[in-house]
C-alpha cells in the first residue's frame, strides 16, 4: 500500500513536470502580447517594451523557463501579471468556489444517477426504462448553458425563488440560494453519465449466476439488488464518477459565467484572455494535482467497495 | 391569541420596514470576468476605467454627462491662467480637499507628482499624451505651474479627469508603489472599500468629498460577463444599472422593461478599415479607392440600428474640436468601384486579407462589409482570431486591412495622431496605431499641434483629414454608442449624454427617487 503510494507520487510528479513544460511553452508560442493587453491600445511601443523587460517577457523562452523552474522549485509560482498578486493565492481564492459546486452536482448526479439506473435496469425493456434512457440521453447532450439559461428564466425570473448572481455567502440561506441553481445545471448531467453506467453495468450483473442463486434461495429481491447486485457494480460506477469530477471541474467554466460564480474556470477563460503566463502555469498544476489526486482516489475506493482488489 | 397576533404582526412590520427604506446601495454590472488594474494611469478597459471615474477627480472636469473640452469646470485647481502662448499652465488648487483613507490633504505637490506620474512610461499607459511637458512645479501649498515644451491643442483636456488627468494621492501612491490598483487613493465622491475576484468592487461614500458628502452609501460594482445573465439580473432587480449588450436588439428588448431607461451615451467609438498603403495591392489608390466606393455607410447603419449608430463622417469622429463634419469622402458608387478596380488591372476582381477579432460587435460589422466589397467584385478574405491575438498581430503589419474601433479624447489632434502621424506607424519605437503606414498628412497634424492661433489650428485640422480621405488610408464607416440601462428610480443628477470614461457618472449627486 505504501510502496503503492509512493510510486504514484512519483508518477505525479513526472506528470506534472511534463504539464507544466508544455503549458509553458503553448502559452508562450501563441500569439498575444500580455504587455499591450495590459497598457492598451493607446500606449506608445516603448511603454509597451519597457513593460515587457519589467515582466521578464523581453527574455529568451530558455531563460524564462530556468527563472521559472528554479522560483517553481522553491515554491514560488510567480505573480498574475494584471494583478500582481501571488499565482497561489489567487487560485485559492476561488478554488472553495469550484470544489463547493464540483462536490454538491456530484452528489446531485450520485442520488439520482444510481437509483434511475438501477431502476430501469430492473425494469429493462419496459415503459420506465425509456423514460429514464431517453431523459438521460438528453441529458448528455443538452448544451449546459442552454439549460442553465432556462433553470434562471424559471426559477429566477418567472418564479423568483433564487438569485440570478449565484454568489451569495454568509448565510446558509444564502449559500442554498446560491448553490441550487448551478449545482442542477451541472448535478443533472452527472446524473445522466451516471444513470447510463448504473444501468449497463447492473444489467451485466444480474445476468450473473449468484443473482439467480440469491433468488433461488429465497433471499428478497430488494436484498438481491442493494446488496448484492448493486455492489458488484459499483466499480465501474466509481470509475465514471472518477473521471467525471475531472470533466465537471472542466465543465464547471460555463456554469461559472451564466450563474455569475466566482471559480477557476472563469479564472482560467480570464488568464487566457489577458496572456498571464504565470497565472496560467499555476492553474496547470492545480489542475493536474486534482486530477491526479481524485484519480489516486478512485483507485483507493476500488479497494475499499471490493476487497478482493489489492493495491500493488 | 391577541398577544400572538400582535407580536407576528410586529414581526412583519419589522421584516417588512427596509423595503420603505431609502434605497442607498447601488449595484452596477459590468461586461468582464473580473477587474484588471484599477489605477487610473493605467486602466484602459471600460469597466475599469468607469469604476475609477467615481473614485477620482481630474484639476479640472468636464462636467458630468458631457464629453465635449467646451465644458470644462473647475475640480480640484479653482481656477487657472495661462500665458498668451498656452506655454505655462497656473492652477490654484482648492483648499482643503481630504483623501481618501486619512491620506492627507490633497495639495499643489500631489497635483504635480500625478501629473508627472502619467507622464511615466514605467508607470502609465497614457505617457505619450505627455510628452510636450517640459515641467511641473508645486510653487507652495496651493499654486501649479507647468511649463510646456510648445502649446497642446486642448491642453486642459490633459488634467482634466480622464485617463491620466485623474489625480492621485502622492503618499499612497509611493507608499503603496505598484499595489495602488489595489487600493486606489483618490480625493473622488466614492472611495475603494473592497474587492472580491470575480465577483465584485465595493465603493463606499466618501463623507469628506468637497462638493458635499454623496447620497447614496455604497456601490457595488460586478463583473458579470455573460450578456443575458446581466440582463437577467438587471430584470430581477439584483442590479440597478447595466452595462447592454452593444446592439439594436438589445435596446429595443429592454427598453421594453418595465421602470427602466436605456440610454445611448457619447462617445461614439468609430469604426473605420485602415488600408496599408505600403503594400500590394493596397499601395495602388485606385484599388483603395475602389473599397471606399464600395462601402455604402448608410446601409450599414440601417444594418446596426439607427438608435445606437450613426454614419461616420471623417476619417476621425464626429464631433471632436476639428473634426470636419463634412468631410469629402468618397459617396457610395458602385459602378465606379468596379470600374477603378479594372483601370488598376483587377477587371476579374481582387483578394484581400484581414486579420480580424471574434469581438461580436466587429465581427458582424467586418462580415457586412464583407457582403458590400463582394458587390463590387472585391473579395475580402477574413481570417478571424481571437481578440488579443488580433491585437499581437495587427501589429506586426500581419494584416493589410485592419478593422479598428475606438474612441478618443475629442480633440482631432489625438486621433489624427495616433492613427495617421507617420511617427505612429506600427513596428517604429514611438507606434501607436498607424496600421496604415500613413505619411500624408504629418506637416499639418505637426502644425496645428503646436498652433496657436485656433482659426489656423483647425483649417490644419481640415486639411488633413481632406489630405487623408483622399489618399484613402482609412475608409471610415460608422460610429457605434456606448449603450447602458438604469432603473427609472435611479437619479444620476445630470442630464447623461455622455462620458469620456465610458460610464455614466456617478457623484454625490446620484440617489434613488423613494
Amino acid at each position: 500500500m505504501t510502496s503503492f503510494l509512493l510510486r504514484r507520487l512519483g508518477f505525479a510528479c513526472v506528470t506534472l513536470f511534463a504539464v507544466l513544460t508544455l503549458v509553458f511553452v503553448l502559452v508562450r508560442i501563441v500569439p498575444g502580447d500580455p504587455a499591450q493587453l495590459i497598457l492598451g491600445d493607446q500606449a506608445s511601443r516603448e511603454a509597451i517594451d519597457a513593460l515587457r523587460h519589467r515582466l521578464g517577457l523581453d527574455m529568451s523562452i530558455s531563460q524564462q523557463y530556468t527563472a521559472f523552474l528554479g522560483n517553481a522549485l522553491k515554491g514560488d509560482w510567480g505573480v498574475s501579471m494584471v494583478s500582481g498578486q501571488p499565482v497561489i493565492g489567487e487560485v485559492f481564492k476561488v478554488l472553495p468556489w469550484t470544489i463547493e459546486l464540483t462536490f454538491v452536482s456530484l452528489v446531485i448526479g450520485v442520488v439520482l444517477g444510481v437509483p434511475a439506473g438501477v431502476y430501469a435496469a430492473i425494469h429493462r425493456n419496459r415503459f420506465i426504462d425509456y423514460a429514464v434512457r431517453i431523459s438521460s440521453l438528453l441529458g448528455l447532450s443538452f448544451p449546459p448553458f442552454v439549460a442553465a439559461i432556462i433553470l434562471l428564466l424559471i426559477f429566477a425570473i418567472a418564479l423568483p425563488w433564487f438569485p440570478v448572481i449565484s454568489a451569495r455567502s454568509g448565510s446558509a440561506l444564502a449559500w442554498y440560494q446560491s448553490i441550487t441553481l448551478p449545482a442542477i445545471s451541472l448535478g443533472l448531467i452527472a446524473a445522466a453519465y451516471v444513470t447510463r453506467v448504473t444501468r449497463s453495468a447492473m444489467l451485466e450483473v444480474l445476468s450473473e449466476d449468484y443473482v439467480r442463486t440469491a433468488r433461488a434461495k429465497g433471499v428478497p429481491w430488494r436484498v438481491v439488488i442493494w446488496r448484492h447486485a448493486l455492489r458488484n457494480a459499483l466499480i465501474p460506477i466509481i470509475t465514471v464518477v472518477g473521471l467525471y469530477l475531472g470533466i465537471l471541474i472542466g465543465n464547471s467554466v460555463l456554469t461559472e459565467i451564466v450563474f455569475s460564480r466566482p471559480g477557476l474556470g472563469k479564472l482560467l477563460i480570464g488568464a487566457l484572455n489577458q496572456r498571464d503566463y504565470p497565472m496560467l502555469q499555476g492553474m496547470m498544476v492545480i489542475y493536474t494535482m486534482v486530477v491526479v489526486l481524485v484519480n489516486l482516489l478512485t483507485d483507493l475506493a476500488y479497494g475499499f467497495v471490493d476487497p478482493r482488489v489489492k493495491l500493488k | 391569541m391577541k398577544k400572538l397576533v400582535i407580536a407576528i404582526l410586529s414581526a412583519a412590520v419589522l421584516v417588512a420596514l427596509p423595503a420603505f427604506a431609502q434605497k442607498k446601495t447601488l449595484v452596477v454590472g459590468s461586461g468582464t470576468a473580473d477587474a484588471g488594474k484599477l489605477d487610473p494611469h493605467i486602466a484602459s478597459t471600460t469597466p475599469d476605467k468607469g469604476v475609477l471615474s467615481w473614485m477620482f477627480n481630474g484639476l479640472v472636469r468636464i462636467r458630468p454627462g458631457k464629453i465635449s473640452p467646451e465644458f470644462i469646470e473647475p475640480d480640484l485647481a479653482e481656477s487657472w491662467t495661462s500665458n498668451p502662448a498656452g506655454t505655462e499652465w497656473t492652477f490654484k488648487i482648492r483648499p482643503g480637499v481630504q483623501c481618501h483613507h486619512g491620506y492627507g490633504e490633497f495639495t499643489a505637490d500631489d497635483a504635480a507628482f500625478s501629473i508627472q506620474r502619467a507622464a511615466n512610461k514605467a508607470t502609465s499607459s497614457y505617457s505619450n499624451d505627455y510628452s510636450a511637458i517640459d515641467k511641473v512645479e508645486a510653487q507652495g501649498k496651493s499654486t501649479l505651474k507647468i511649463t510646456l515644451k510648445n502649446p497642446v491643442a486642448g491642453f486642459l483636456g490633459y488634467v482634466a479627469n480622464v485617463n491620466g488627468g485623474n489625480m492621485v494621492c502622492k503618499k499612497a501612491a509611493v507608499e503603496m508603489g505598484e499595489n495602488f490598483a489595489k487600493k486606489p487613493i483618490g480625493t473622488g465622491p466614492f472611495m475603494f472599500a473592497e474587492y472580491q475576484p470575480q465577483q465584485f468592487v465595493k465603493l463606499v461614500a466618501n463623507k469628506q468629498y468637497f462638493r458635499g458628502a454623496p447620497a447614496l452609501d455604497e456601490i457595488t460594482f460586478r463583473y458579470i460577463p455573460a450578456d443575458s445573465s446581466r440582463d437577467l439580473a438587471f430584470q430581477s432587480g439584483e442590479l440597478d444599472m447595466i452595462y447592454g449588450k452593444q446592439d439594436q436588439t438589445w435596446v429595443d428588448r429592454t427598453s421594453k422593461l418595465p421602470g427602466v431607461k436605456v440610454v445611448a451615451m457619447e462617445p461614439g467609438e468609430l469604426s473605420e478599415l485602415y488600408l496599408n498603403i505600403t503594400v500590394k495591392p493596397l499601395d495602388d489608390i485606385r484599388v483603395r479607392q475602389a473599397i471606399a466606393y464600395a462601402i455604402d455607410r448608410k446601409a450599414i447603419v440601417q444594418f446596426k440600428g439607427a438608435g445606437t449608430s450613426r454614419e461616420a463622417v471623417s476619417v476621425i469622429p464626429s464631433g471632436y474640436l476639428g473634426t470636419d463634419q463634412k468631410a469629402p469622402l468618397y459617396p457610395y458608387d458602385l459602378a465606379k468601384a468596379k470600374a477603378l478596380l479594372a483601370e488598376a488591372g483587377y477587371p476579374n476582381g481582387i483578394t484581400i486579407k484581414t486579420i480580424h477579432t471574434t469581438l461580436t460587435g466587429m465581427q458582424t460589422l467586418i462580415e457586412a462589409v464583407q457582403a458590400q466589397l463582394k458587390k463590387a467584385g472585391i473579395n475580402l478574405d477574413i481570417e478571424l482570431v481571437e481578440h488579443a491575438t488580433f491585437h499581437a498581430q495587427i501589429r506586426k503589419d500581419l494584416s493589410p486591412l485592419v478593422h479598428y474601433q475606438a474612441a478618443r479624447f475629442p480633440v482631432a489632434d489625438v486621433y489624427l495622431t495616433q492613427f495617421f502621424d507617420s511617427n505612429s506607424i506600427i513596428g517604429k519605437p514611438t507606434a501607436v496605431t498607424n496600421f496604415s503606414h500613413c505619411n500624408v498628412a504629418d506637416d499639418e497634424i505637426r502644425a496645428a499641434r503646436v498652433s496657436t492661433d485656433p482659426a489656423k489650428q483647425l483649417a490644419l485640422w481640415k486639411t488633413a483629414q481632406e489630405k487623408i480621405a483622399k489618399a484613402v488610408c482609412g475608409v471610415p464607416i460608422y460610429e457605434q454608442l456606448q449603450l447602458w440601462a438604469w432603473k427609472d428610480s435611479l437619479d444620476l443628477g445630470y442630464d447623461v449624454q455622455g462620458s469620456l470614461m465610458l460610464s455614466p457618472p456617478v457623484t454625490e449627486k446620484a440617489h434613488f427617487k423613494k
